[in-house]
């Protein structure tokens, strides 16, 4: 049985296996179809016409002018803008929204929350999965001035008229208000589970050795959540920088191009059939993601034998 | 040990009281956009009660783009279900083949491929996919967008996690038995599977229900638009309907918020564990 054909390491017995195994690669096809066909063609098309000549793209010979559209991208002020945007408002977006579930996660499962904790949870989770284009939606007439609800409250309050969307100055805060409102329940819910998990008797016992509240929160409880402070961070970096929704419903990228993120921006250019262009920024986009993305794998296997 | 001082917990419900109501006000208020008149809202915007119930937007939002909303809702249901279920089929096979065939060179590419696939934004994914959809004829119909609408991180993650865990002693001792591999599926894996693939169904309805991008990318024309889209082309139309715009705004989120209520902890503990990877 020295055949050439059998190099596949079985687990089984040799010859048996082979047929046992098959019936797994046909449970797989359908997978595979799929992760090829609309996975890894498009990415690979993209990528492709990123290095022709737009107006040739979509023809059946491109021409191809390899790096010019990636030359021409990094030559646009406005691409450069708006991807400095995108990285400055990713920052912001992931420290609020990873923040302020960390401190409402704490809030929500600490001791002094005796009833209530279902609501509070279905509350902060039901915006998650609610239509994001209808809860944007709804955003967008809230910060209105005259339908919405926000510049009429802070009337009442007595406090400054909130420019909302229409204004230069506060376009970003109202985007990142909204986008929080819809994601910021996610990266609680993961600091939730995190939490059940943690040694409650820690506390305890740095509670005996008179630690005062502080010091347990920092030396005590946030070293236990180093998992889900991890995965929160790479989820929400990887998911502001695709900022793109918000954008299309709420701003447009204005007022003067102050919510211009580069995904809305590659779109308006795919939209106007700047196809080469547009797919070179999909690229660097993916590029910026990919290596966020193995970074965080790296840390996160660091960690594993610890 | 001992519970937290009186002032604490006045903070505590003081801090999780003000945050609910910051994540539900916007609903309220979308609903009464929808049941109170123009001129109401206009006088005094921050009313928590309807003045009058107003159901003129209902009538107002029946015919959107020259099509009936039930046009947009059925094919919501259409593209949601059927993603749904052939998602979960498709995923469950796959995760399962890569789960207990993990180590021939095609599986580790299926599996590196499907993670690169991922890990591309989303929505410059779609714009190639319009070109895939054109090439391979699906540009324009139902098939293409739940073909596309199919596939999810999540969804795999989720089953990849579960079969992991079924203990291998008790596949071994079936194959022990003679059980050929469909057997094993069959009569071992799928048994105990039910409240995973409940988990991934309800998890993927929710999702695809909310998908919009795609579904106006492969479109050609409003007959396959779902509901999202009907509310996106009516945001961005000329002359504000406010009231329609929330009368459609609510109709798109009450059916999801309807299926996460009634399994809200499956959805709650399923997306932690699918994230958690």
């Amino acid at each position: 049985m020295t055949s050439v054909s059998a190099p596949s390491p079985a687990r089984g017995g040799p010859s048996l296996a082979l047929p046992r195994q098959a019936v797994f690669y046909l449970f797989a096809l359908p997978f595979a179809a799929l992760t090829i066909v609309f996975g890894l063609w498009p990415i690979i098309l993209s990528i492709d016409v990123s290095l022709t000549k737009s107006a040739t793209a979509l023809r059946a010979e491109p021409t191809y002018v390899w790096f010019d559209n990636y030359r021409k991208i990094l030559s646009d002020p406005i691409f450069l803008e708006s991807l400095w945007r995108t990285l400055v408002y990713t920052a912001f977006a992931v420290a609020a929204n990873v923040t302020f579930a960390l401190g409402y996660a704490l809030v929500i499962s600490s001791k002094a929350i005796t009833w209530g904790r279902t609501l509070f949870k279905i509350a902060m989770f039901l915006p998650v999965v609610t239509p994001d284009l209808a809860g944007y939606v709804v955003w967008r007439w809230l910060y209105d001035q005259s339908f919405g609800a926000v510049t009429a409250f802070l009337a009442l309050l007595g406090l400054p008229a909130f420019g909302g969307i229409a204004s230069v100055d506060t376009a970003m805060i109202a985007v990142l208000v909204a986008e929080l409102w819809h994601h910021t329940g996610f990266y609680a819910v993961i600091f939730l589970a995190n939490l059940a998990l943690c040694d409650r008797a820690l506390v305890d016992a740095a509670k005996m050795d008179g630690a005062k509240g502080r010091q347990i929160l920092w030396y005590v409880i946030l070293p236990q959540l180093r998992p889900a402070l991890l995965i929160n961070t790479v989820y929400a970096i990887i998911e502001f920088l695709k900022t793109f929704t918000v954008i299309v419903i709420m701003t447009k990228g204005g007022p003067n191009g102050t919510t211009n993120f580069v995904s809305y921006y590659a779109y308006q250019l795919f939209d106007q059939g700047r196809y080469g262009e547009a797919t070179a920024m999909a690229t660097v986009l993916f590029a910026i993601v990919a290596v966020v993305a193995l970074v965080a794998y790296r840390i996160g296997d660091q960690r594993e034998p610890a | 040990m001992n519970t937290p001082a009186i002032p604490l917990r006045i903070l505590a419900y003081a801090v999780a009281i003000s945050v609910t109501i910051f994540f539900l006000y916007p609903y309220w208020w979308m609903l009464l956009g929808a049941f109170r008149s123009t001129e109401a809202i206009l006088t005094n915007p921050l009313a928590l009660w309807p003045e009058t119930l107003d159901f003129s937007a209902f009538e107002e939002v029946a015919r959107i783009g020259g099509q009936s909303i039930w046009v947009y809702a059925l094919n919501s249901v259409l593209v949601t279900g059927l993603s749904t279920v052939l998602s979960v089929v498709i995923t469950a096979l796959g995760a399962y083949a890569l789960v207990r065939l993990p180590d021939p060179w095609p599986m580790k590419l299926l599996r590196s491929g499907f993670l690169l696939t991922i890990m591309y934004p989303y929505m410059l994914l779609v714009i190639p996919v319009y070109i895939v959809m054109f090439k391979i004829g699906l540009l324009g119909t139902m098939t293409g967008i739940v073909l596309f609408l199919a596939l999810g991180p999540i969804q795999f993650f989720l089953f990849e996690q579960f079969f992991r865990r079924i203990p291998r002693d008790i596949i071994d001792a079936a194959r022990m038995d003679g059980a050929s591999e469909i057997s094993v599926l069959r009569y071992v894996v799928l048994p105990v599977s039910a409240p995973v693939v409940a988990t991934v169904a309800i998890i993927t309805f929710l999702l695809n229900w909310s998908q919009w991008f795609p579904v106006l990318v492969i479109s050609r024309s409003p007959k396959t638009y779902t509901l999202p889209v009907a509310l996106l082309n009516m945001n961005g139309e000329l002359g504000v309907n406010f009231q329609g715009i929330m009368a459609l705004a609510a109709l798109t989120t009450i059916p999801a918020t309807i299926v996460f209520l009634l399994a809200h902890r499956r959805v709650i503990e399923g997306v932690a564990e699918g994230a958690v990877k």
